[in-house]
């Protein structure tokens, strides 16, 4: 009991005096001297802790609306018309009713056929017979406000009538809580319970040393709180910086660039043909505006064009077209990240060197819970004399180790067009299963050979946007980049 | 990368071997680059990844390499051609409109209902991927008892001849075909330019066909009665069509009948063709060790190349191989050595991780926007990613701004994406209003990418990187984003200057513009109430917008 009496908080502390059973949350708060919703927190917490119980009771109270307590005082609209018309018949112009009126007043007297419409209106023998008597409604409204389950059979059917009538009475839900204290309760309030406690520890209280003499009130330390949000990361982004630290560790440089790409260095430098599929409007995005952008160096450009069209100086036969520069200079938002390699090498590399990217690319998808409009690719390179397919596997075999947390790696034989031998790998995940990673494979003379490259350089790129979503636990793709407040709010392990 | 259906039990008759799916699904269709998809009974569906072999989108193609690789008949599959006196003269009208045709003829043919699955396959596929919907090759079938030598192809008037279009009753002209045959409709577009359309005519003037569009009724329909066929590619490329012509007359002749030349009479020059005349090219020792990383012996290039249909000699220093003559995919010497190690198996190969000493680093940029992005969770704000892709409504209209000019995509998927957002602001207010239902304050920001015209520029714009934060709260107002702002710009070093000036996004006289220097980089103000009811918001909101780049650049 004491240690209960320590802990009550003042609230409860004001009610306890006026506890009584039966007594009505509104008649506890105004004895009480408290608001409402402080006498009802006061409830809770003293039901939480048994010493009382309290139930909740709902009543439905009729009251009179604006309308209702103007109508009640003028009359209603119907009685003001047979009054007007009760001596002569009238034209509805001559009629004097606020605008609104008329027409409800008309209503409600042709149904009690009270009325005659012509081209005047004239009042019925029945008519005259309302006009004596004070109508059901009417008695109705005067004996407002009323409780809707106290009603008689009359009054009833007056209610319904009138609430068919728009904004004449209104129907409220009245909650009336009512209190049974517990045994504990009935204890609890014979005690002594004001005592000097100290709420909260103020500047003024050390200040004043009252601590040493005072007790502090106890709380209830169960209680739920509110839930607050701290400011977080975005998850995928967070994951993607971490790809990224794992990269450098693995000796890669990052390599950044435009978002709006060349098809020269999208395509052209990768030894793609002008006339390949993937370069329709159906795979690729392409620009409204701005249309044209410029050709990197005209060495450069072309040693690019004689690639494409018979092979330049590497043993290649080409493809044999006539290649257009005009082609090469259309504008586009970057398709894959390879672009960003291109570019790379295209600058010039120093031998050996290792490069990566992890950027925005853009395909002609709709977005859905398995693809995305916008996403992002890993990718790089590694330039150097001693990379061979045999090596390219071992750089790959360590990445799915080291990058995708694998147990064990296979390799298919795949296609790109920028790459021979080209390779597609595949990683034994713990928990996925086996999982397509990406592909890789060493760039063609065709693709090095333009930018002065003289050894063989290793190009990958992996997918790896399942692997984070797996991380982040979740299955529709968009979550990457969610839109959702309450998700990125929520905690997430560390 | 197209995928073919294929009846393992076809496919096992044709390669002369007997493989269960388990063999094929974990080695023998990884020879063809394929990846089984799917299972219908004893059909698998391949996807054969290589999107330049069309020799080997089909049945009749993935068995040829199969049967090279597990049999006894190593190397190029021989085809005979009997020549013939079957005679097509080019007339050289076609040469604008579609100057090349080859034809072949092929007698004595058991046409079974797998052979006719695996036409209708690879004629779908090659004119599709390979012949660009049609563009580039088209490929047509006839019933070679119904035409009768010499033929001619010529390009005539759309109005001045007619013929029965197949699946068709009457008569219509090669307008009329364009117009109302729905092959017409779809390819009708390969021959606007012209005035002239192609056909092909037999010398008792009856119509084989209008390529790259429709075949006739009377000899251009195969059934299973069908005993001689005749065949003919045209296109824009003559040795595409002959690529064309051999995969289609080669998958025929594996499975039955006798191939007949046809001697093409382009005027100047004669032509005869099927011509399977294997295609040469010579690979360096040296390059296929550099290149596999694997040493081998020549009797093991030998065989590797053998079992992956190639003939070989030995020259000097290097192999001389000889590979079909349907192939155009080999393009260099790197392109065979590839062929070594898919005949090799890829999982054989011991991976080796090679010792390169290179120092890693992340681009000082990015290392400086991540140190920007993990100042703002200290407030409280919650980091966002949006698309880049947004549309003018967004950007401009909502915002309460005129349009002004910005990156547009030309064949956007769908209207919200239209176009590349320039500033990053609406991205934000955008968020807010999908989250209305969500508790309050909302405090995010993103640190992301937004692009800016200029015409000079390498690629007709800028990638800047900008900063943006917004605060919706009752209590959002300039002095919270201003202190925001202030923490930013103090972490990062750089002394500012405000100023004032209006905006139509923000409240007037309650937005300023921040200069360092000369430069300006950022706007802090409150959102006009307009742009709030724009984004259905009921919360007052503050946010600024600071460009990183230039930033950056000052800083440095």
């Amino acid at each position: 009991m004491k240690d209960l009496i320590r802990s009550l908080h003042p609230l409860e502390r004001k009610v306890i005096p006026n506890l009584k059973n039966n007594i009505t949350l509104k008649e506890l708060a105004e004895s009480s001297n408290l608001q409402e919703v402080e006498a009802m927190r006061a409830l809770q917490w003293l039901e939480n802790k048994k010493v009382l119980s309290s139930k909740q009771n709902i009543t439905e109270e009729i009251s009179l609306s604006d309308l209702g307590t103007k109508y009640l005082k003028k009359g209603l609209p119907e009685r003001r018309l047979l009054e007007q018309i009760k001596d002569k018949p009238l034209q509805i112009r001559e009629i004097k009713l606020d605008k609104g009126e008329i027409n409800i007043a008309l209503g409600e007297l042709k149904k009690k056929a009270a009325i005659q419409l012509g081209k005047e209106i004239s009042i019925t023998d029945q008519g005259k017979k309302i006009l004596d008597k004070e109508s059901l409604e009417e008695k109705f409204l005067k004996s407002l406000p009323k409780i809707l389950k106290d009603l008689s059979d009359e009054e009833k059917h007056a209610y319904e009538a009138l609430k068919k009538r728009r904004d004449l009475i209104i129907t409220k839900s009245l909650k009336e809580r009512k209190i049974k204290l517990t045994d504990l309760g009935k204890d609890l309030c014979k005690e002594k319970i004001d005592l000097d406690l100290i709420e909260s520890l103020t500047p003024q209280i050390l200040k004043d040393n009252i601590w040493k003499s005072k007790d502090f009130r106890s709380y209830d330390v169960k209680i739920n709180v509110p839930q607050i949000y701290g400011g977080r990361r975005q998850p995928y982004m967070e994951s993607l910086t971490k790809m990224k630290h794992k990269l450098v560790q693995l000796g890669f440089e990052e390599m950044v660039g435009p978002l709006i790409e060349t098809e020269f260095f999208n395509f052209d430098v990768l030894f793609q043909p002008q006339n390949h599929p993937a370069r329709t409007m159906t795979d690729t995005y392409h620009l409204k505006k701005p249309v044209h952008g410029k050709l990197p160096d005209e060495l450069v450009v072309n040693r690019v064009k004689l690639a494409h069209e018979e092979g330049g100086q590497t043993l290649s036969k080409g493809w044999g077209y006539k290649w257009s520069p005009e082609i090469a200079m259309q504008l586009m938002p970057r398709a894959h990240t390879t672009a960003l390699s291109a570019r790379t090498m295209a600058k010039g590399v120093k031998v050996p060197c290792r490069y990566f990217a992890i950027g925005r690319c853009y395909r002609p998808d709709v977005l859905d819970a398995t693809h995305l409009i916008e996403f992002n690719q890993m990718e790089g390179f590694v330039a150097d004399e001693s990379i061979s397919f045999k090596t390219l596997l071992g750089i790959l075999k360590q990445f799915a180790i080291e990058v995708a947390g694998a147990e064990e790696v296979r390799f298919y034989p795949d296609y790109y067009p920028f790459t021979e031998p080209s390779v597609q790998i595949s990683a034994k995940h713990p928990t996925l299963g086996w999982v397509e990673l990406g592909g890789a494979g060493i760039f063609r003379p065709e693709v090095t050979n333009p930018l002065n490259i003289d050894v063989p350089v290793m190009a990958w790129g992996f997918g790896i946007d399942r692997l984070i979503m797996f991380k982040l636990g979740i299955k529709d793709i968009r979550y990457l980049f969610s839109q959702d407040l309450k998700w990125l709010r929520q905690p997430r392990m560390v | 990368m197209p995928t073919i259906n294929v009846s393992i039990k076809d496919l096992n008759m044709l390669s002369a071997k007997e493989f269960t799916y388990e063999e094929l699904e974990s080695e023998a269709i990884l020879l063809v680059k394929g990846e089984i998809e799917g299972v219908d009974g004893d059909d698998i569906i391949v996807d054969v990844k290589d999107s330049n072999r069309p020799d080997l989108w089909s049945t009749e193609g993935i068995a040829r390499v199969l049967k090279s690789h597990y049999t006894d008949e190593k190397g190029i599959k021989e085809y005979k051609v009997e020549e013939s006196d079957i005679y097509l003269h080019v007339d050289r009208t076609v040469d604008d409109v579609r100057p090349f045709i080859v034809a072949a003829v092929i007698e004595d043919v058991e046409i079974t209902e797998d052979l006719l699955i695996q036409l209708i396959q690879i004629q779908e596929k090659v004119c599709l991927s390979f012949g660009r919907k049609r563009k580039r090759v088209a490929l047509g079938i006839y019933d070679f008892d119904k035409i009768k030598s010499p033929l001619t192809y010529k390009a005539v008037k759309p109005e001045s001849v007619k013929f029965i279009p197949l699946e068709y009753k009457v008569e219509m002209t090669l307008k009329e075909i364009l117009e109302t045959h729905p092959k017409g409709i779809e390819y009708k577009d390969l021959l606007k330019d012209f005035d002239k359309y192609p056909i092909v005519v037999d010398s008792k003037n009856n119509i084989l066909s209008m390529p790259p569009i429709i075949n006739s009724q009377y000899s251009g329909k195969v059934s299973e009665k069908t005993k001689n066929l005749f065949l003919e590619v045209t296109g824009t490329d003559l040795e595409d069509t002959k690529v064309a012509l051999n995969i289609l007359v080669a998958a025929i002749a594996d499975r039955s009948g006798k191939i007949k030349s046809v001697t093409l009479d382009y005027g100047e020059e004669k032509l005869v063709t099927p011509d399977f005349t294997p295609k040469k090219m010579k690979v360096k020792f040296d390059d296929i060790e550099n290149i596999t990383g694997i040493k081998l012996t020549l009797k093991e290039m030998k065989d590797l190349l053998e079992g992956f249909c190639y003939n070989v000699k030995r020259a000097k220093d290097s192999l001389e191989v000889e590979y079909p003559s349907y192939r155009q995919d080999i393009l260099h010497p790197i392109d065979v050595i590839e062929d070594i190690l898919i005949s090799y198996g890829y999982n054989k190969i011991e991976p080796h991780l090679p010792e390169i000493a290179t120092v890693g680093d992340l681009d000082p940029l990015e290392v400086f926007c991540e140190d920007v992005r993990n100042l703002l969770p200290g407030f409280g704000a919650q980091e966002i990613l949006n698309f880049t892709m947004t549309n003018i409504e967004h950007q401009f209209t909502k915002m309460n701004l005129e349009e002004r000019d910005v990156i547009e995509i030309a064949n956007p998927v769908s209207s919200k994406w239209s176009c590349i957002r320039s500033w990053i602001i609406p991205s934000l207010m955008e968020f807010f209003e999908t989250n209305v239902s969500q508790e309050y304050p909302q405090q995010i920001y993103e640190l992301g990418d937004v692009l800016i015209l200029d015409e000079s520029a390498e690629t007709g714009c800028h990638t800047v990187k900008r900063l943006a934060w917004a605060l919706a709260d009752k209590e959002s107002n300039f002095t919270k984003a201003k202190q925001v702002f202030d923490f930013v710009m103090k972490s990062i070093g750089l002394e500012y200057e405000i100023i004032e000036e209006d905006h139509p996004s923000f409240i007037r006289g309650r937005c300023a513009r921040v200069k360092v220097g000369d430069r300006k980089v950022a706007y802090i103000g409150e959102i006009h109430p307009q742009v709030l009811e724009n984004f259905n918001l009921g919360f007052p909101v503050c946010a600024f917008e600071l460009n990183i780049s230039e930033i950056f650049k000052l800083k440095k």
